[in-house]
């Protein structure tokens, strides 16, 4: 019996990783409902979750990735070459036929990365920025450097089934299978040790490389829908829209306490770290603030998110 | 006398109150080579840091080159021609052989290396030292007794004239062996005087030309190494405590567990045949490079195999790699806890369950009270103490308690055979004894194989229902029961 108290004592004694995050976030929304009388209002929330819906959508499997201590930069430019196919078939064929060559994109370039990092064996920080020049040019060539308008597909991006926006529906299906797979299933599990230990990992018996192939895969397929949602929302597709989207990823996962080294992190930290830079980025524009200072402060708080990370993982190694 | 290179006298030395050589002479000659001989821990290192200028003795004196010197610190060692060359390498394995001959001291002028000049030179004292290596090649792709010859080709460019070698053929191939044998036949030429400490008896005779022997702080013998017996040298090295496996032979048991036939891996070990009971622990006796932990490697399917056949429970087994063998119910626990075993910021019932997860999920998902309730089970069997339960991370407990959450993680997956590489590496005493009693217990309940390679004696009377020994890549001899005993091991080995 005595036993069992002191177990549960020491549970209560210690603080999630995320409290930090979710005071500042606590902290940064009475902050904003207190300084804009739009801020607290039902239609800017619905505002703000259809902004974060498209990163969202890439942050899920985006946090597979980094638990696995892996990265995917290829992001932004993948979506923005998913926009531009999008627009060109919907306009020549059909919206099916865009959603299937969007999806199948994507589901080549996941191949490609998983292949390079798996099999071939290059460095994932490396062979993904490699992606995002070539994509991102390729995503000029389709379009020949313009935006490309389209007509007829907007309820991917703007319709409200229940009185919830399609993104938003799509981004909470998409963060709960994530989730779920990550803290219940053996995959997830494996992600997590793969993450914590790459070498351990393999003599254990896990087949890492398959288990990677697979989260690069969902990464790049997350990364073509959300282009597909995000040239919905706009009715065009344009090349540089999703630009940076890549750095807003990583930020959300890493201020969600995921650790770029791998083995740690958690959804319920990303999607709070992606709430807390939605609110930002919210309150700054209700706030007057140019919008310039949005991509500094987003810098800066990538910057302050990876040096706790560094700052916990040193503290860690003191202890032990 | 005075012809001496070096000359300790009556070196005492005391850490924090504590003596750890009491009164030890050393005396080395122009071209002489002198075998340090030891149990871990007797002072062969303290003994040789105080003629390097690392640490200084508590009293005594120091005579190098007819000079005697009241202190000695590290640069004046350096100039008078004491180097190191240690079992770990200290080289920048991207740069070419001549830079690291040269390193940090190459030829030129005004901050510009001289490359010609350089490869010339390195070209010159490799050509001395008898061996062919290419002086543009990158000291990453030798082999690690080419980089080891490097080091000590660097000591020669720096004047060396007493060259300190600890335990330079651990991590070497005999092949290598022989040509770190041959440069130093080299050196003694040129009159070089080398203090060469090692574990490995049969190297003593083949080098050189005198042997000391400490055990616990003190010279017990200085003898002439070509008259010098084995058995006389391991006596002097243990003194007269000598362990004997107190337990019974077990009784036979029924099936074979596990069963490898001329088993070979290229150069790291050829021709190893072994039957292992179903319950019973074998262990695996032999010095680090004999072949003892590559054998294990090979069966779990780490390091390629090259011929030979391996049985399990009767049936055959080919190693591909680990998740083969892990589904193959083969469990392996490596020597490097820290690399290859533990997820250090995973939880310690996440360790524990990490190779059952298969068993213990539906559809892909893992029940996470399953893996609780593993933990429990395994915790009180294992003595495990975690003091904040399953969720405990595992990087927070002590060696010994890490050590017995792998081990429980192969339990957990009932394995039929179980490798375990110095299971007690790095492992407090306490917690090392209850390691043997419930490798032991575990076998003998479940009536698994298990295999134990190991490098230390102690570990093989205290654990093995039998030891098989191996040396040089072969199993040289066998012991059951009560003949498992620290004397006998030793001389096998070495």
């Amino acid at each position: 019996m005595s036993k069992t108290t002191e177990v549960e004592k020491d549970k209560k004694r210690s603080i999630p990783a995320s409290a930090p995050l979710m005071a500042f976030f606590v902290g940064l929304f009475i902050y904003f409902s207190v300084a804009s009388e739009y801020f607290f209002d039902i239609e800017n929330f619905r505002n703000i979750a259809v902004a974060l819906a498209v990163t969202g959508i890439v942050c899920i499997p985006g946090t597979l990735l980094m638990i696995a201590g892996q990265v995917d930069l290829s992001v932004g430019s993948a979506a923005a070459v998913s926009g531009m196919i999008m627009a060109n078939m919907v306009n020549k064929h059909s919206i099916a036929v865009g959603l299937v060559v969007a999806l199948v994109f994507g589901l080549t370039l996941g191949i490609i990365n998983g292949f390079l990092v798996t099999v071939v064996g290059v460095n994932s920080l490396i062979t993904t920025l490699g992606g995002l020049a070539t994509l991102y040019g390729i995503a000029l060539l389709i379009g020949n450097g313009q935006t490309v308008m389209m007509r007829n597909f907007e309820w991917l991006g703007t319709s409200q089934p229940w009185g919830v926006p399609l993104p938003v529906l799509i981004f909470t299906v998409i963060a709960i299978m994530g989730a779920v797979s990550l803290r219940k299933s053996t995959y997830g599990r494996s992600l997590y040790a793969i993450g914590s230990n790459p070498n351990a990992a393999r003599v254990v018996g896990i087949r890492s490389n398959r288990l990677l192939f697979i989260t690069f895969v969902l990464s790049s397929v997350g990364a073509a829908l959300a282009g597909a949602v995000l040239c919905s929302q706009l009715s065009a597709a344009d090349p540089n829209a999703a630009r940076g989207l890549e750095l807003e990823v990583i930020t959300a996962i890493v201020l969600g306490g995921a650790s770029l080294a791998g083995g740690r992190g958690s959804m319920f930290g990303t999607i709070l770290g992606l709430c807390t830079i939605g609110i930002l980025n919210n309150g700054l524009i209700l706030l007057d603030v140019p919008t310039f200072w949005q991509r500094v402060a987003q810098g800066l708080m990538l910057i302050i998110a990876v040096s706790f990370d560094s700052l916990r993982q040193k503290l860690n190694n003191q202890r032990s | 006398m005075n012809v001496d290179l070096a000359h300790l006298k009556d070196i005492r030395k005391s850490f924090n109150g504590v003596e750890v050589l009491h009164g030890v002479d050393l005396t080395l000659a122009p071209g002489e080579v002198l075998a340090l001989l030891g149990e871990n821990g007797a002072g062969k290192s303290t003994l040789v840091k105080i003629l390097a200028g690392d640490i200084p003795p508590t009293s005594g004196s120091i005579t190098i080159a007819d000079t005697e010197l009241a202190r000695l610190d590290v640069y004046q060692a350096r100039q008078l021609g004491v180097r190191m060359i240690f079992q770990e390498l200290n080289d920048a394995p991207t740069l070419s052989v001549a830079e690291n001959i040269f390193l940090g001291q190459w030829p030129g002028s005004k901050g510009f290396v001289a490359w010609g000049d350089m490869r010339e030179k390195a070209r010159e004292i490799l050509k001395r030292l008898e061996v062919d290596i290419d002086v543009d090649a990158q000291a990453g792709s030798l082999r690690v007794g080419e980089r080891q010859i490097l080091e000590i080709a660097r000591a020669l460019t720096q004047n060396a004239k007493i060259l300190v070698l600890d335990e330079p053929t651990a991590a070497l191939s005999n092949a290598e062996v022989e040509r770190l044998f041959i440069v130093m036949d080299q050196l003694k030429k040129e009159g070089v005087g080398m203090i060469y400490i090692t574990h490995r008896l049969d190297e003593v005779s083949r080098v050189a030309d005198r042997v000391q022997v400490l055990r616990d702080g003190n010279s017990v013998l200085t003898v002439d190494a070509k008259g010098a017996q084995r058995e006389v040298l391991v006596t002097a090295m243990l003194g007269h405590e000598a362990l004997k496996n107190a337990r019974p032979a077990p009784v036979s048991t029924s099936g074979t567990g596990l069963e490898i036939k001329n088993f070979r891996s290229g150069d790291d070990f050829n021709d190893v045949s072994m039957t292992i009971n179903a319950g019973e622990v074998v262990c695996l006796f032999g010095k680090i490079g004999s072949g003892s932990s590559e054998v294990l490697e090979s069966i779990y399917g780490l390091r390629p195999v090259t011929g030979g056949s391996v049985h399990i429970f009767g049936k055959e087994f080919k190693p591909k790699s680990p998740q083969e063998s892990s589904s193959s119910g083969i469990g392996y626990l490596p020597a490097d806890r820290q690399r290859l075993g533990s997820f250090a910021s995973r939880s310690v019932a996440e360790n524990l369950a990490v190779a059952s997860w298969k068993a213990m999920s539906r559809l892909g998902f893992v029940d996470a009270g399953n893996e609780v309730k593993a933990f429990s089970r395994w915790s009180d069997a294992l003595k495990i103490s975690a003091r904040r339960g399953p969720t405990q991370e595992i990087a927070t407990l002590s060696g010994g308690n890490q050590q017995k959450v792998l081990l429980g993680r192969w339990f957990e997956a009932k394995v039929q055979v179980l490798l375990l590489v110095e299971p007690t590496r790095g492992v407090d005493v306490g917690a090392r004894r209850d390691i043997y009693d419930i490798i032991r217990r575990q076998a003998k309940e479940s009536g698994m194989a298990v295999l134990v390679a190991t490098s230390d004696y102690e570990e093989v009377v205290l654990l093995a229902d039998r030891a098989l020994v191996m040396s040089r890549g072969k199993i040289v001899s066998e012991f059951t029961g009560n003949s498992v005993d620290a004397n006998s091991l030793i001389s096998a080995a070495s």
